[in-house]
């Protein structure tokens, strides 16, 4: 039965959803973009807002939901990131020529799908917040569907997306014939007593429909040309609050699963995070296009997240918890500054490395929020990437995962040299070149300020991570 | 009463910090005027707030005190705090730093007027006095370490801050370079102690130093002795000195704030700090000592044969940091602050008044071409003859007398006969170089059209700072005692008065027959000195005094040529292929891994089919 402590505990949720009918009948009454984008971004801020009222309630289970630490904790990353993709759209999509209030729609819905993914405790939950993470991202993906780019990029993420989550639903239905359960513990007890190869083989097929979300190679071909296609907001979306989301529910299935953790899965786990660090950094290393090389960054960011799963005890959760926080604050710098540069609508984005050459003699704020993303990015320390980066090293050292913590150094390494070429080409003169640029009061808008805010929390959180990191704990305690 | 000190501690440094802030994001929109108020003010500001500290401090116990802001990041034992300790010691080089530093920088307002780049002149200066508090504030070595790095850093940038020379860019590499091979000894000495006592607070090590090592034990000097290694790149001492002399390349308000009263001062610091490891090590205090009389000796006799004002100047700051290393060499770690003080005052000075030398003779430094400009230049005249008399020790009325008086009795009160015997000729080549220096500048005739057009510097802004400096450098300035009594160990002369005056009389002797002996050699019999320096044995010392004893010959011999040498032979060898392999192999698999980047759907899918395939496989057949 529904309870009111229920209604209490999901209020995130119903106010996100509340906001996208809102949003919706508002469209249908009149169009009016600032006023949807306003309408938005407040319903946002209450949500979030809610969250930290509901924060002390304890874990609060309904059969096919639980709000615990780690699903308020993935609400308020996925609501914060939800917030920047709106304030970007903003200004991205103020001189965008056809409809431009459905756009807002779609992120509040996908929004939504992210919170119940996080939150689920049952496979039919999990398959349906992450089809309603998915189904929306089409939408946005392909939003400047006149730009052939924009389509190409809707169409791929859409048949490919549709390909894992057929494996998705395949795996889900081994388990359910193997055990009768759909429920993440029934699951758990079922696998513990009857560990077999059919069981096994749906937990691997569910790895392949959420490893392509994650872009964990060899599912990863996808990202590069679906962040390079998309809309800047729509990119930077998918490379924050839907990633979040999806690692989250990851990770719960590996924390409530021991069972999942037999030897082969594990070294599976482990072998994947390898590959996908490596080769995630060696394809950006020549990359030219700025929205490709973020791409190719968060597969390797994700690989080296993955050694917090194939460790999976200790402080894993708690190295989850940071990384994440410091890649979401990091990637949507990164991202913000690329859309802002893109601003106003005005074709195929700002994402050609060569638009950004000498960025910082004409753009100096916007270059500087940039270069911290790129040093945070890279691990350089006082940012706050080499908070996380040090949480996972010390995990994996800790854990005398020696070719983890040897991937992870190689991983950093040829990173470094495609983070700092990214930021010589900001500092570059060559005059006379075509250039892209941001509006001349981009420091004032709302998109900016969200910028320049950004940076700074990157910054902050290098120097001054403990209340960061105690409020992680606190998440890791209620989750556990 | 009064201010918090989690508030004025902070402040300190945040001041500077956000003067260089400002400064950086103007990107040149500010005027020179505005620059300069705002490099100006932050510094002032840091400076008051430093007085409030230290009259707070004076009502207080003047117990030490701590402030820690946060902790960075807590991984088992390794807790690294953003912590500050506040003590005698701090203090004092607080004060130095903020109060010698706000002097100089209101200086530079003039000194550096009509220059290209004041902006970034000021941001680079503030960011330099954000470091060096960091420095002297922070209560654990990584804290200290973190500043270490930034007033290197600012000291390369500034250096070479007449970027447009080449000299100039090579003068800020070697700076940078030879004070690095200290720093990794330093940081390596940092590992060293975390790995032995499990802390890099401050405090912490002082305490458990004793507990963990005996006396004389390897492993305590051979951490000390590492941290010596990073003294004696910072401070100029032998044989890490080359680069202070080329580091006059810079901007004179920077030599003065940067290689003569504060940075080159941050050796001394660090050891004075340090100094309850070096206790447990004698043999390396005892090497403290050995280098700073070596490194007296041989900056006195090079100062001697310089031509450049700067350079004299250069080679009397490598000597009188010798003597601080001497003092703290035989346990008089009060004496060398003491000294390092008053020095900060007189030097500061001297660089002051060298600077307004250089701009009133249309940038001539060269000693060969100025002369007789002590009526056209009063001031700065009279600020090298105050600032000369105390580096030279005159006797009761200046500040230099008791600090080196100090150090000399010290070392006597130690037994250290040949230390003391170093300080007493240094004492005696100090007066002769210092009188060469007024002599050769202010007195005899006028050997350029720049020095006759000489224009004296006008102005509160070119004024102020002199006279204040002055006056700091008589007596006057001796009466400031630093606080130190709770911070350092007792000198070994403490309580003992036997000999003290006679060797008070002995060492003002010293000094004063240098001067009699400078006066009449260089008034009276010019042309003797100029016979001896033109010819035989004499050309061949002064050439080889004038070239430092030849140490960068020497280096360039032993080190840099065989190291370049080394990398000739070494840029075609396999191993050097191997290393180069791993960048070949990356753009292999980079080039390799892009053609699966092809676009095509029906390939990315397929992969997706192969990986799963894959994961099924090794999942089933394992089971």
């Amino acid at each position: 039965m529904l309870t009111m402590t229920h209604l209490v505990a999901l209020t995130p949720l119903i106010l996100v959803c509340i906001t996208a009918v809102a949003v919706m009948l508002g469209i249908a009454w009149q169009r009016h973009h600032a006023g949807t984008a306003i309408a938005s971004a407040a319903g946002l801020n209450i949500a979030l807002l809610s969250v930290l009222v509901i924060w002390q309630m304890g874990p609060v289970e309904t059969p096919l939901l639980v709000i615990d630490g780690l699903a308020l904790f993935a609400a308020i990353l996925i609501l914060i990131s939800t917030l920047v993709c709106v304030t970007l759209a903003h200004a991205y999509l103020e001189k965008y020529p056809g409809p431009r209030e459905e756009f807002y729609l779609l992120l509040l819905c996908a929004a939504a799908g992210g919170i119940v993914l996080a939150a689920s405790r049952h496979l039919a939950t999990l398959f349906f917040g992450l089809e309603l993470l998915s189904m929306p991202l089409y939408g946005m993906l392909a939003y400047a569907f006149r730009e052939r780019h924009s389509l190409e990029a809707g169409i791929k993420y859409l048949v490919l997306s549709a390909a894992a989550t057929a494996f998705l639903l395949f795996g889900m239905a081994l388990l359910y014939a193997q055990t009768g359960r759909l429920d993440l513990a029934g699951l758990a007890v079922a696998l513990t007593e009857d560990p077999n190869a059919w069981a096994l083989a749906g937990a691997g097929l569910m790895l392949v429909g959420l490893g392509f979300k994650l872009s964990i190679v060899p599912f990863h071909l996808w990202t590069p040309d679906v962040y390079e296609g998309g809309p800047g907001p729509a990119a930077t979306f998918l490379a924050s609050a839907s990633k979040v989301a999806v690692f989250v529910v990851l990770l719960r299935l590996v924390l409530v699963a021991p069972a999942f953790q037999g030897d082969w899965l594990h070294g599976l786990l482990a072998v994947l995070a390898v590959v996908t660090m490596l080769v995630g950094n060696l394809l950006a290393l020549a990359q030219s296009n700025l929205k490709r090389l973020l791409g190719y960054s968060s597969i390797a960011h994700f690989g080296y997240l993955m050694v917090a799963l194939v460790i999976g005890d200790g402080l894993a959760v708690e190295t989850v918890g940071v990384y994440l926080v410091t890649y979401l604050v990091t990637t949507l710098g990164a991202f913000g500054v690329v859309t802002l540069l893109s601003t106003p609508y005005s074709g195929e984005d700002a994402a050609a490395l060569h638009h950004y050459r000498g960025l910082f003699w004409r753009r100096p704020y916007l270059t500087a929020v940039l270069t911290v993303s790129m040093l945070s990015l890279a691990g350089i320390p006082f940012t706050a990437g080499f908070i996380g980066k040090f949480y996972i090293i010390a995990l994996g050292v800790e854990a005398e995962r020696w070719w983890l913590v040897g991937g992870i150094i190689m991983g950093s390494a040829i990173g470094l040299f495609y983070y700092l070429r990214v930021m010589v080409t900001l500092f570059l003169v060559e005059p006379g070149m075509q250039r892209r640029d941001a509006p001349h009061d981009w420091g004032v808008r709302a998109g900016g300020v969200v910028v320049l805010g950004l940076a700074l929390l990157v910054l902050l959180l290098g120097v001054y991570p403990s209340p960061m990191i105690e409020w992680v704990k606190l998440m890791a305690v209620a989750g556990s | 009463m009064g201010l918090p000190m989690t508030l004025l501690l902070p402040l300190t440094f945040l001041l500077p910090l956000a003067g260089t802030l400002i400064l950086s994001i103007s990107r040149g929109t500010l005027s020179e005027r505005a620059s300069a108020f705002v490099g100006v003010a932050s510094i002032g500001l840091s400076a008051l707030v430093t007085g409030l500290i230290f009259l707070q401090f004076l009502a207080g116990d003047g117990a030490p005190q701590t402030v820690t802001l946060w902790t960075w990041i807590a991984v088992g034992d390794f807790q690294p705090t953003i912590g500050l300790a506040l003590d005698g010691l701090s203090l004092t080089m607080l004060g130095v730093i903020t109060g010698v530093g706000f002097l100089i920088h209101l200086f530079a307002a003039w000194y550096m007027r009509g220059e290209e780049g004041i902006t970034r002149f000021y941001a680079f200066m503030n960011l330099f006095v954000f470091s060096m508090i960091l420095l002297v504030l922070g209560d654990n070595l990584l804290m200290l370490f973190l500043g270490w790095e930034g007033v290197g850093m600012c000291s390369y940038l500034l250096i070479g801050y007449y970027y447009q020379h080449s000299t100039n860019g090579w003068a800020a590499f070697k700076a940078f370079i030879v004070t690095r091979i200290g720093d990794v000894f330093l940081a390596i000495g940092m590992f060293l102690i975390f790995l032995e006592l499990g802390t890099l607070n401050i405090a912490e090590i002082l305490q458990r130093a004793p507990e963990v090592w005996a006396r004389g034990d390897t492993m305590v000097e051979l951490a000390a002795l590492l941290i010596l290694g990073g003294a004696m790149g910072k401070s100029a001492q032998l044989p890490l000195h080359t680069w202070l002399a080329d580091a006059m390349a810079g901007p004179t308000p920077v030599s003065a704030l940067i290689h003569a009263a504060t940075m080159v001062t941050a050796g001394v610091y660090l050891i004075a700090r340090m100094n309850g490891i070096f206790t447990l090590a004698p043999d390396v205090l005892y090497l403290v000592g050995v280098i700073g009389a070596l490194t007296l000796l041989m900056a006195g006799f090079a100062a001697l044969a310089q031509t450049d004002i700067k350079r004299v100047l250069a080679y009397s700051t490598m000597s009188q940091i010798g003597y601080m290393f001497l003092a703290l060499g035989v346990g008089a770690f009060d004496a060398a602050i003491f000294h390092l003080m008053t020095h900060a005052f007189f030097k500061a000075l001297l660089f002051l008044s060298a600077g307004a030398v250089i701009v009133s003779c249309h940038h001539e430094q060269d000693m060969s071409r100025l002369g007789g400009l002590w009526r056209r230049l009063p001031l700065a005249y009279a600020g090298f003859v105050i600032g000369g008399a105390a580096l030279a020790a005159l006797p009761l009325i200046t500040a230099g007398f008791y600090s080196k008086d100090e150090i000399l009795w010290q070392a006597l009160a130690s037994g250290n006969g040949g230390l003391l015997l170093a300080g007493l000729i240094g004492a005696f080549l100090t007066s002769l170089y210092t009188l060469r220096l007024i002599i050769g500048t202010f007195h005899g005739e006028t050997k350029s059209d720049n020095a006759r057009h000489a224009e004296a510097g006008r102005g509160l802004v070119h004024g102020l700072p002199l006279v204040v400096l002055a006056v700091l450098s008589t007596f006057l300035g001796a009466w400031l005692q630093p606080p130190l009594a709770d911070v350092l160990p007792a000198s070994p002369g403490e309580g003992v008065h036997a000999w003290h005056t006679a060797l008070e009389i002995i060492a003002s002797a010293t000094a004063l027959a240098g001067i009699a002996l400078g006066a009449w050699l260089f008034l009276r019999r010019r042309e003797w000195l100029a016979r001896l320096a033109g010819q035989g044995w004499g050309a061949r010392l002064w050439t080889l005094w004038n070239h430092a004893w030849g140490f960068d010959a020497f280096f360039d011999r032993l080190l840099v040529r065989p190291y370049r040498g080394l990398v000739r032979l070494l840029s075609g060898d396999p191993l050097d292929g191997l290393i180069g392999l791993s960048t070949r192999l990356a753009w292999l698999f980079n080039a390799g891994l892009t053609r699966t980047q092809t676009g095509k759907m029906r390939i990315y899918a397929t992969s997706m089919v192969f990986g799963a395939t894959l994961v099924l496989l090794v999942l089933v057949l394992g089971a």
